[in-house]
């Protein structure tokens, strides 16, 4: 491959996922600036390493590398005891106690959410963005993160959980904000 | 399948990431279980919730930009070391190159030598291009004979001194062949003798000079060239070169005659 043809294919096959590379990069640091820096040292870093890419799941292999590039940036920027906290999402989160009878309606207020997500441990919040705003696969999604589908199933269906007792009571979930 | 499994599965059925079978069992569940069902509803409207495009984080498009522009600056610095890498391979190639110049020479070498060999005249063809040339000469006025007789025993002796062989000279005269003289030419790089014989106003030159492989005695080769005829052979010690313009039969029969002197 000439260095024309692979420029030629990285901008048919990756470019086009800028989009969703910002949009994790984003969710993953909450913070614009970061996640710029992020996507563009993922870019340079897919675009480098992309005679590994195999022509399939172009999205997936990307934002596999933006993952671990946001990571890294975290882990570079806060303190081993933010760390801690990053890790410590593989455990199960505090969760609102489940009470499907009495949570009838949950908050679709955007801004709700909005928060809502923020406040979900990474690890799920990533599945959570990965499925339902990127709509990849349960397949894809175990490729991106680096964990058996079994994971990205369970991992999905618990962040849901959470994200809907949250939004199910939305005013103890929501407790900073002024109401 | 009680709520347990079913709640397990729900987030998979949902994403219709399950098999027929499982699919099945949970899709009988929710049939039967109200609870269940009102978490299908709530996962419903979160999802919904979740694909709301404002909660998307869109890079602006001067970000995408940039990003372009990034790589495919990126894509410059590496064709750098691969130009580099390229000269080397083109160095690499230059040993090719040159021996493949070096064998195309040899080959057009060669093939030329071949070529021009094959182009080349023969040593015969060269000769019997000088005996033509030098018959028609011989025919300008004043050049034909330097020794005007029709007396053997007055040209013979007549190349004593002048040629470092001692030409034979027959008398054909009574076979009807006139010798009328003999002249000195030059022909195969070397002095030679010419005699001139004729037959109805047709001169005849005999070219002849001592044989360098005198135990070849060959047969008479004809040639036709600008409508005169040109006779060879090697006698036993004498290489014979007859021009003529006499017709071949003719020709041939003043050969038989010489040789058969």
């Amino acid at each position: 491959m000439t260095s024309q043809e692979k420029l030629c294919s990285f901008e048919e096959n990756i470019s086009p996922h800028l989009k969703s590379a910002y949009n994790l990069a984003k969710w993953m640091t909450h913070s614009h600036e970061d996640a710029e820096d992020v996507v563009q040292e993922a870019f340079l870093r897919a675009f480098a390493a992309f005679e590994t890419f195999r022509g399939e799941q172009g999205k997936a292999w990307l934002l596999a590398i933006v993952r671990n590039t946001a990571l890294t940036l975290l882990k570079r920027k806060y303190n081993s005891t933010d760390m801690a906290h990053i890790e410590e999402t593989s455990e199960d989160p505090i969760e609102p106690s489940p009470d499907p009878e009495e949570s009838v309606i949950i908050s679709r207020d955007r801004e709700h959410v909005r928060h809502a997500l923020q406040q979900l441990p990474s690890d799920f919040r990533e599945a959570v963005i990965l499925r339902e705003m990127e709509g990849l696969s349960y397949k894809e999604i175990a490729s991106t993160i680096g964990v058996p589908i079994g994971t990205v199933m369970s991992r999905l269906s618990r962040g849901r959980d959470w994200l809907t007792r949250i939004l199910s009571n939305p005013v103890s979930s929501v407790k900073e904000e002024p109401v | 399948m009680n709520c347990n499994d079913s709640r397990i599965y729900l987030a998979a059925y949902f994403d219709d990431e399950l098999d027929v079978g499982q699919s099945l069992r949970v899709h009988q569940h929710l049939a039967a279980c109200p609870d269940c069902r009102h978490v299908q509803r709530e996962q419903l409207v979160l999802r919904s919730a979740l694909r709301d495009s404002a909660l998307y984080a869109h890079p602006s498009a001067e970000f995408s930009t940039r990003i372009e522009a990034a790589v495919r600056r990126a894509a410059r610095i590496e064709v750098r070391p691969r130009r580099a890498s390229w000269f080397g391979s083109f160095r690499f190639d230059s040993l090719r190159w040159s021996l493949a110049v070096a064998a195309l020479l040899a080959i057009t070498t060669i093939g030329s030598f071949l070529i021009i060999n094959g182009l080349r005249p023969s040593h015969e063809q060269i000769i019997s291009t000088a005996v033509l040339e030098s018959h028609i000469r011989s025919l300008q006025p004043g050049h034909l004979i330097d020794v005007p007789s029709s007396d053997r025993h007055t040209v013979k002796p007549w190349f004593q001194g002048k040629l470092d062989f001692s030409p034979p000279v027959p008398d054909l005269s009574e076979l009807g062949w006139t010798l009328i003289g003999g002249r000195l030419d030059y022909v195969d790089g070397r002095p030679v003798a010419a005699l001139v014989y004729q037959r109805r106003k047709h001169e005849i030159n005999v070219f002849l000079w001592p044989s360098r492989n005198s135990t070849l005695s060959g047969s008479v080769k004809q040639e036709n060239a600008q409508g005169y005829q040109i006779l060879h052979w090697n006698g036993a010690e004498t290489t014979y070169w007859v021009a003529s313009d006499l017709n071949n039969a003719e020709l041939l029969d003043f050969a038989r005659a010489l040789r058969g002197h």
